[in-house]
């Protein structure tokens, strides 16, 4: 006979294996995704991704901006959780309430840890970083989030995301040593592809890697989607999509 | 459960229908009596197509009764970066009307990836007007406002002005519109000037349409004690925005300034 205990053990030990197998299938699926970038520069923040037009660079409120990859559903899912905090909190209270701080440890932070806890639906195959744009460089907020919930703000105002941490942060260390304040925005956009194309591709990111010529440049049969949160422009929606994005 | 109570499916981009899971807000105000004794209303608001767009100006006075409440109020409000609403009449529930148009039109925009056409946009303040008619009918919290907005269905984008009674209905106007106490005169003036004026004020550029709003203004404040607040002469300038495809442009105080002391000088 089986005590009570021995049971709640035993469910435990399901939930505990059920979540690790969840883990597992999410990191395979999201391992099929390209990266997204997203950049602090002089002129505000510019995200970037490579997808099907409006599919990974996203306006969210005024100030505010989501790169995502994953499953188109799963971001559309945390996209309108987004906007509609978002909304809620500027309607009620006022645009200047609205924080990414607030918004991702409030709302989308548990709706994430909750949808992957939750063993019986379906988890959300979804990672990505949310973006505030702040008077100067040093006022901007990268806060990356991942499928489980978990958070974090990102302090060198450089977020490459990817389900492939350790290619993540040699592209990381590779934009870092190339990336200048005064770059211009062809020069940042040929550093950012090529780490886009070298990552897409499986290719090991070194010295030798170069800079992606714009005009040549294969993204696979997809388009660039990109857009800067202006920290220049005089009017409250800072949301700008570039040419390129779809 | 009582299929008449039963909560209703929420419509994709839909901001209203998002704010009664969320009982924190208050759209209108659900107890009329609470503005019974004073209410701050009257007001000159005015629109009319110049030679690049639409230009919308309006007073800076709210009374209640016989009493000045304000000389700063903004009765010109931009929604979005196609679209300006005038408001005359209660300033609670207009200023409310506002807020809650702006921000339907920019969650509607984000979530569904594309704008809401200017019929959308014209309806969607019809509706609230609608579900203010209890406040109408109580003589309180009446609103009467312009709407003005770029209608990209046309082979030629350009800005249209809309007007509306009490109740919601809602009329395009082809040259221009005024509502509140002091549009009478001003209504008379652009109606003269549109048939014998020159330049018509659809012929006049910026400088000269922002001039001739200034004066339609200081005009209706000489005959409307509710109207005020606007006296270039005295350096008070009003509200004044122009719209065209893409952009809403504020015309500051200093441009109003500069533009009305060179009428003057000519």
């Amino acid at each position: 006979m089986v005590g009570k205990g021995e049971e709640s053990m035993s469910e435990l030990f399901q939930w505990l294996e059920a979540i690790r197998d969840r883990g597992e299938y999410v990191h395979d699926q999201l391992s099929h995704a390209t990266p997204v970038f997203a950049l602090s520069r002089p002129e505000g923040i510019l995200l970037v991704g490579v997808g099907l037009g409006q599919s990974k660079i996203f306006e969210i409120y005024d100030r505010h901006a989501l790169a995502a990859l994953g499953n188109p559903v799963d971001i559309e899912k945390i996209r309108q959780t987004a906007i509609e905090a978002a909304h809620l909190e500027g309607f009620n209270r006022s645009p200047q309430d609205v924080t990414m701080r607030r918004l991702m440890s409030y709302s989308l932070s548990p709706a994430l840890k909750t949808s992957f806890e939750s063993v019986f639906q379906p988890p959300l195959i979804v990672e990505g970083v949310f973006t505030e744009v702040g008077e100067t460089p040093e006022d901007d907020i990268l806060m990356e989030f991942t499928h489980d919930g978990n958070f974090g703000v990102v302090h060198d105002g450089l977020a490459v995301v990817s389900s492939n941490t350790a290619a993540a942060t040699q592209a990381k260390d590779w934009l870092r040593q190339r990336l200048k304040p005064h770059s211009n925005r062809n020069r940042v956009l040929g550093l950012l592809l090529a780490m886009w194309q070298a990552m897409a591709n499986g290719e090991r990111i070194g010295n030798s890697t170069k800079s992606a010529q714009l005009d040549t440049v294969d993204l696979g049969g997809r388009v660039l989607e990109m857009a800067l949160l202006d920290r220049k422009t005089p009017h409250k929606v800072k949301y700008q999509a570039l040419a390129g994005d779809a | 459960m009582n299929p008449s109570t039963a909560p209703q499916p929420r419509m994709d981009g839909d901001f209203l229908s998002l704010l009664p899971e969320h009982p924190l807000s208050r759209v209108l105000a659900s107890n009329p009596q609470a503005l019974a004794g004073h209410q701050i209303e009257a007001t000159t608001v005015l629109a009319f197509h110049y030679n690049k767009g639409v230009l919308m100006a309006g007073d800076h006075r709210a009374t209640a009764d016989n009493l000045i409440f304000s000389d700063r109020v903004e009765k010109i409000l931009p929604l979005d970066s196609d679209s300006l609403m005038a408001i005359a009449g209660s300033p609670a529930v207009a200023l409310e009307m506002a807020r809650t148009l702006e921000t339907s039109f920019e969650f509607y925009r984000r979530s569904q990836l594309q704008t809401m056409s200017l019929q959308a946009k014209t309806r969607a303040l019809s509706q609230l007007l609608k579900e203010n008619i209890p406040m109408v009918m109580q003589g309180i919290g009446t609103v009467v406002p312009i709407f003005a907005g770029v209608d990209y269905s046309l082979p030629k984008p350009a800005p249209t002005i809309h007007f509306y009674d009490p109740l919601g209905a809602q009329f395009e106007t082809a040259n221009f519109a005024s509502s509140g106490s002091g549009s009478g005169n001003v209504k008379s003036i652009l109606a003269f000037q549109e048939r014998w004026g020159s330049p018509a004020p659809h012929a006049m550029d910026l400088k000269q349409a922002t001039t001739f709003a200034l004066r339609l203004l200081t005009t209706a404040a000489q005959f409307d004690s509710a109207t005020g607040g606007v006296d270039p002469r005295v350096n008070r300038y009003a509200s004044v925005y122009s719209l065209s495809p893409g952009e809403v442009r504020k015309i500051t105080d200093e441009e109003q300034a500069q533009w009305w002391g060179k009428e003057k000088k000519a």
